[in-house]
């Protein structure tokens, strides 16, 4: 059973890095960021490809975000993406996670679709809503944090992932919205004659027309949405440093630790 | 005003999770404040006794008692949620931030076309504008957003961020009868699968030296293992490291592993993401080992060491040996 599957996926500025806030405080220092894939659409990246070929049919990556997301539509073209599409989306941060899942729905009704994949949540925003408010959306079923996907009798079975590290399996009607977990699967690397091959592919451009909104200021919300401000977390208690040369710090630990009863004198 | 004060309790083989009693403490604080109505919301099937014990929480909790509600299913609670919010006009709808309730609350929030913020610390009201306070980019930079609107707000509270709540007087349980259409129920409840045990229970140890990415190679576990074996201690591991089978599932500290409470815990090159931390930070003593000054392991540490742990562990080892 070929299907059509549409991944999302979503640039972020890479979580390792230190963060500075803006100077009207409603944003972090964006010039000199490192972006890179969100960890989790690594995932569902894979998994898409790998639906694809167990039942065959086709992998489209869709991400809505400015021009440097190229770059990360290049790198799901060579990870085994056929199509990759920009939705034109250029505010650089997008907190609102409800205004850019009704955009990605609006994309997604105007590409074939039977399985929509995306990451459980983005690194940068740490929402895990994208999936479910786009599955709200296009009036589909869905199913979040999955672990595992196969393809059984015209749908699919998925195994969703519960605290403490139980599983739930479910039977899921197609088309359908699956949240993909971390460590679903072993993402693989792109090989370098389909990178080449990448940097050729077309990516295709969405404007805020081809969704039918006037502009991205246009699209309908129920609500009114506002960053009031960001500041660096205060911290709720802060550890004792142990500080000196890496010799004084295992000194001093090894002390510690003896002291606290946690090793042979 | 607000409004009314919705939340939706949740539950499995029997028990109310935790995080369902943190959430009735933000409601409760935020109907007190606003003077609106709170109701919990209960579905399931036979489940009168989880009704009751929640009612010992004082709030009014909303018993829906169906067949297709007896397993959690996205669709059939979300049905069955969709009903609930259509029947109680709330203004604001509280849901814990866990698999269950992200799976949930945004679906609903997409289907009613409703504002929705999701993983949020805490909750206020600022006139008619609910006010969240959430965590971003790894727990480095705290944000405050705000949303208005005339519809039912969905708003998910993250695990941990709150007390639960502790006994009150007045509360009461209400059967709310909703119809759900078995017709359009396209997901449907297989089974409930648990991790196989054949490993050490990490969760029993008094000792756990657990190992974060900053071990970089999978060749560098054996230190920790050394390390652990030195303290008379078991090594646990955060997420990243048994995503990619360095060690064991049963070895994982954190939301969807273990909830450890060890005598002392090392963390190893451990940021200190919300998911490890709400698995150990209820340790007796944390040891934190970062090369990241800011990192947010730091925070819940009691005591902290930004070095390589790579260089310091070989450099304690030979303290500790000498």
């Amino acid at each position: 059973m070929p299907l059509n599957i549409v991944v999302c996926l979503k640039q972020i500025p890479n979580p390792d890095l230190q963060f500075q806030i803006a100077s009207d405080g409603k944003d972090i220092k964006r010039d000199a960021l490192n972006y890179k894939l969100n960890g989790a659409d690594e995932y569902a990246l894979e998994e898409a490809v790998r639906l694809k070929e167990k039942s065959g049919g086709r992998v489209v990556g869709l991400t809505a975000g400015p021009k440097r997301t190229d770059q990360m539509l290049r790198e799901a073209l060579a990870k085994g993406a056929d199509e990759v599409v920009r939705i034109a989306f250029d505010e650089p941060a997008a907190y609102d996670v409800g205004k850019v899942s009704r955009i990605l729905a609006a994309a997604i009704r105007t590409i074939p679709h039977d399985v929509v994949l995306t990451g459980v949540q983005s690194d940068d925003l740490v929402n895990s809503a994208t999936g479910g408010l786009v599955a709200g959306f296009l009036g589909l079923p869905h199913a979040s944090v999955v672990t595992r996907v196969e393809v059984k009798g015209g749908g699919l079975e998925v195994a969703c992932e519960l605290e403490g590290g139980l599983q739930r399996l479910y039977s899921i009607a197609l088309p359908a919205v699956l949240t993909i977990q971390f460590g679903a699967n072993t993402p693989r690397y792109a090989p370098l004659p389909a990178i080449m091959k990448a940097a050729r592919q077309p990516i295709k451009e969405l404007s805020p027309a081809a969704l039918g909104f006037a502009s991205w200021d246009a699209v309908p919300l129920p609500y009114a949405f506002a960053v009031r401000g960001l500041s660096p977390p205060a911290a709720k208690g802060h550890a004792e440093m142990i500080t000196g040369t890496v010799d004084e710090q295992a000194k001093k630990l090894a002390q510690f630790l003896r002291d606290k009863g946690f090793a042979r004198r | 005003m607000p409004g009314d004060v919705l939340i939706f309790a949740e539950h499995l083989e029997g028990r109310v999770a935790p995080s369902t009693l943190e959430v009735i403490a933000v409601g409760r604080e935020l109907g007190s404040r606003t003077g609106g109505h709170v109701r919990v919301v209960l579905f399931g099937h036979d489940v009168r006794s989880l009704a009751d014990l929640l009612a010992r929480y004082g709030t009014e909790v909303l018993l829906v008692d169906d067949p297709a509600l007896a397993e959690y299913t996205p669709d059939g609670y979300g049905q069955a949620a969709r009903a609930v919010v259509e029947g109680t006009k709330p203004g604001l709808i509280l849901v814990a931030h866990t698999s269950e309730g992200y799976d949930l609350a945004p679906a609903l929030a997409g289907v009613m076309d409703l504002p929705l913020v999701t993983n949020c610390l805490a909750l206020r009201f600022d006139g008619e504008r609910l006010v969240a306070t959430r965590r971003l980019l790894n727990e480095k930079v705290q944000a405050e957003v705000e949303i208005a609107s005339s519809r039912p707000i969905v708003a998910t509270v993250r695990p941990g961020s709150t007390k639960p709540a502790g006994p009150a007087a007045g509360g009461t349980v209400t059967v709310t009868p909703v119809r759900i259409d078995p017709s359009k129920l396209r997901t449907r409840f297989l089974s409930i699968e648990r991790p196989q045990v054949q490993d050490i229970d990490i969760g029993g140890a008094d000792i756990i030296v657990s190992a974060g990415r900053g071990i970089q190679k999978r060749e560098n576990l054996p230190l920790i293992e050394e390390f652990a074996k030195a303290l008379g201690g078991v090594v646990g591991a955060s997420r990243p490291l048994t995503d990619m089978d360095w060690l064991p599932k049963t070895r994982q500290v954190g939301q969807s592993g273990k909830t450890v409470r060890p005598k002392l815990y090392v963390a190893c090159g451990i940021s200190g993401a919300m998911q490890h931390v709400a698995g150990m930070k209820d340790a007796s003593l944390i040891v934190a080992i970062n090369t990241d000054p800011s990192a947010p392991i730091f925070e819940v540490a009691h005591v902290g060491i930004v070095a390589d742990v790579l260089k310091l562990l070989p450099a304690t080892l030979k303290e500790l040996k000498g």
